[in-house]
């Protein structure tokens, strides 16, 4: 397999690749004609090495591998000759050997295969090549370019031995493994000394910290909710590198797609630098309330608009009438419940008023477009609702207190000749 | 006119003969007579369910797409629907709890003894039937308490030897619960079990008509002593006593249709997760919670086996009870039979009580 593997690929086909990306991930099964390697001979002399360092790797790849899975084996990435004995002979030039990659290596030996779409196909047909071609865009990759060997290559965020597919929990870039792999680099401040954002301060390590605090954290580990978003899904994962003040809509928008196109058309669009970040923040976005908006202490329009501009009169208005669906619903809901703890069937005005509610939403929505207008026709329909069910909601009370006096006649009338019968029957006894 | 129309129909039908008999007709008087009202109190629940059960025909739709949807117009919708259905529904019950309370009394009466054996085998037979109609109506508003708890009780069936899994098919219309065993329900709710009971309960109140009002084994004692029992006339005296009991029992069944309505709860769905507190109606609660308690397995048998083949032999027990309790006619009746009676009362209303704290 081996042999057949260098022949196909050759050193000179491997020197193609300078730049190349770190994906080492098979995210479809293997062909059935790919067997598990077997023990090669680096592994006989590698795996009981008294060096930890030397002994480590051999061991992880004999594990859990996704490569060794598919046949392939240590001479496949550090070159070298598993058949000879002796130590000097199976790591002689002859044999291709490479030792450790390191650096732009290391991305030249991942890319040999991963950029390989005839080759990649035989194992994973649906799987990217260009991870190397993205990589090359990356910071990671303009800064490795310029001889900066801090950096990461593949195997920093997928592991160079015991390499899991990506769908598998246990990978480092499982998805709710990003963050902690990401920021085992950019939460360490030694690591990251000498770094600066693109306006020249330090860059920040807190990022995990913030992004603990967020929705999209809550939502990824408190609801177990894979699609939301990690590190990766903002900063790209091979061509990882910040949005970018002018695309931050662009890259929200990817999933707040209506709040994105609301927003591209308002002024504001025009006027924010960075986008949604300049009122939700990057990492640490927190769950948005309707606070945010409007004239008061927590709201953030004012951070801008003072007493008398159009910008804060909008905010007024829409914050005002938010509100006031907001208690029509709350008091529908009153008396909904009200009616139902009476005994009425509700189920219909119970739906309404869900269908009020999602008027509410859309007003929250349309808000991004910070068109005062528009938010006040989306929130008069969900009034209309309410109206509506607050209408039922009295024909209900009413008619229990119908039934109620209904019932209480009939008893009545019932007690009466219950007490009619009674006296007949005593009268009978008598003789009378 | 009252007269003539009388005078016309007589010179047909001999009401003359009829009002005779009606006038005649005593009824002993002791200190055990209200128990005799608790079998008029059943006959008018029976009326009640027989007129509510028709009208609510008018609106129902017995298929799986349409049953729960029909109920939900019939009590939000239909005038006074919510009235009916409640009627229905809380009729059933009481008329249940009432035959329970007919069938003790006459039990500890001893009323079954000769030569009433057939009263109290239509009567007890009756009872079945009433709790299959209660068995077959719960499953008619498909929803989803009632479907889980059906799957269960017609579940039950299976464990029957030899026949089981036939029982369980003819009961679901089918290896599961689905819509055809809401139709199979509806038919046997509607046709099936009200010509039983128009035949038993004919049967049931002309033996008594024909036979008269048992008395007590006590009273029955004295009068051979020679003691003069105190009669009352059928008509008016008993029969205006059997009329403001009923009167009683509708103001109680309009109390609680106006105070407790009976929830309809979600509509079934056979891929829904079988939702908690699943039990059936509390006259089955006492069974349910025995198999509950049966180990799975009892010297090599299947304990649910043993159960139904307990319980179904308790039924024939019931059913021929006349038969066992042999000397009681004589004036002498079984210390056993009152002490299983007794045993079997506390053990109803104890497994009652205790399915109902499980759940």
């Amino acid at each position: 397999m081996a042999t057949w593997l260098r022949n196909l690929i050759g050193p000179a086909h491997a020197g193609r690749y300078v730049l190349a990306g770190a994906a080492l991930v098979l995210a479809v099964s293997a062909p059935a004609a790919a067997q598990p390697a077997q023990a090669s001979g680096c592994e006989t002399c590698h795996q009981d090495h008294p060096l930890p360092a030397l002994s480590a790797p051999a061991r992880a790849f004999g594990q859990t591998d996704v490569h060794r899975e598919r046949g392939f084996t240590c001479v496949d990435c550090h070159g070298g000759n598993p058949n000879e004995t002796d130590k000097v002979r199976a790591k002689a030039p002859a044999t291709g050997f490479k030792g450790k990659p390191s650096g732009q290596a290391v991305i030249a030996v991942c890319t040999r295969c991963h950029s390989d779409a005839t080759l990649m196909r035989k194992y994973a047909p649906k799987q990217r090549v260009d991870q190397g071609a993205e990589y090359a865009t990356s910071v990671h990759g303009q800064q490795l370019a310029k001889g900066d060997t801090k950096v990461a290559t593949c195997i920093s965020c997928h592991g160079a031995h015991g390499v899991r597919l990506v769908s598998d929990a246990k990978s480092p870039v499982y998805p709710v493994n990003v963050a902690a792999t990401c920021t085992q680099c950019h939460a360490d401040p030694e690591h990251m000394k000498g770094y600066k954002l693109p306006d020249g301060s330090p860059l920040p390590t807190d990022q995990r910290a913030k992004y603990e605090k967020s929705v999209h954290y809550a939502a990824m580990t408190a609801r177990n909710d894979l699609s939301a978003p990690t590190c990766n899904d903002c900063h790209g994962n091979h061509g990882a590198a910040p949005p970018g003040v002018g695309a931050v809509t662009n890259v929200c928008g990817t999933c707040h797609g209506v709040f994105a196109t609301k927003f591209a058309l308002s002024t504001h669009s025009q006027i924010f630098d960075k986008g949604c970040v300049e009122c939700h923040s990057n990492h640490e976005i927190v769950k948005p309330t309707d606070a945010l908006l409007g004239t008061g202490q927590s709201s953030l329009c004012v951070t801008c608009h003072s007493d008398g501009d159009n910008g804060f009169k909008a905010a007024a208005t829409m914050r005002a009438e938010i509100e006031k669906l907001k208690a029509a619903i709350d008091r529908s809901h009153a008396l909904v419940a009200t009616a139902e703890n009476a005994g009425m069937a509700m189920d219909e005005q119970t739906l309404a008023l869900r269908e009020a509610g999602n008027h509410l939403t859309l007003a929250r929505t349309e808000m991004h477009a910070f068109e005062p207008k528009a938010v006040t026709t989306v929130l008069e329909a969900g009034l209309g609702i309410t109206a509506k069910v607050d209408a039922e909601g009295q024909a209900a009370l009413d008619e229990v207190s119908f039934r109620k006096t209904g019932l209480a006649v009939s008893l009545g009338v019932i007690l009466l000749v219950v007490v009619a019968l009674a006296l007949k029957i005593r009268s009978l006894k008598t003789g009378d | 006119m009252t007269q003539q129309v009388f005078a016309w129909l007589d010179e047909r039908l001999d009401l003359s003969g009829l009002r005779a008999f009606v006038a005649d007709k005593t009824v002993p008087k002791h200190r055990h007579s209200v128990w005799y009202y608790m079998g008029g109190i059943t006959l008018f629940l029976v009326g009640v369910q027989v007129a509510t059960g028709i009208l609510l025909l008018l609106y129902y739709r017995p298929s799986a797409g349409e049953a729960y949807e029909s109920v939900q117009f019939i009590v939000s919708q239909v005038q006074f629907g919510w009235l009916i259905r409640n009627l229905h529904s809380w009729s059933a019950n009481l008329l249940i709890l009432m035959a329970f309370v007919h069938l003790f009394s006459t039990f500890f009466l001893r009323a079954y003894r000769k030569p009433r054996e057939l009263t109290w085998i239509t009567g007890v037979l009756l009872l079945f039937i009433m709790m299959g109609f209660g068995f077959s109506g719960y499953l008619l508003p498909w929803n989803e308490l009632a479907f889980f708890a059906t799957k269960v009780g017609t579940g039950i069936a299976g464990a029957v030897p030899l026949v089981g899994d036939f029982l369980v098919r003819f009961l679901r219309g089918g290896d599961d619960v689905t819509g055809a065993t809401l139709t199979r329900f509806y038919g046997i709710h509607v046709a099936i079990l009200p010509l039983i009971t128009t035949v038993l309960l004919a049967m049931h109140l002309l033996f008594i008509q024909r036979q008269g009002m048992s008395v007590p084994p006590s009273v029955e004692k004295r009068e051979k002593a020679g003691e003069k029992i105190p009669q009352e006339p059928f008509f008016p005296n008993y029969v205006l006593h059997d009329v403001m009991w009923w009167y009683v029992a509708l103001a109680v069944l309009a109390a609680l249709s106006l105070f407790l309505p009976w929830e309809l709860g979600k509509k079934a769905d056979a891929f829904a997760s079988v939702p908690a507190g699943i039990r059936p109606e509390w006259y089955f609660l006492a069974m349910f919670q025995t198999l509950k308690l049966i180990p799975s397995h009892v010297l090599g048998f299947e304990g649910e086996m043993l159960g139904v083949l307990g319980f179904s032999a308790a039924a024939g027990l019931l059913l021929v009870m006349p038969f066992l309790d042999r000397h009681a006619a004589d004036g002498r009746p079984s210390k056993v039979i009152t002490a299983a009676g007794i045993l079997a009362v506390i053990y109803l209303v104890v497994f009652t009580i205790y399915g109902y704290l499980a759940a």
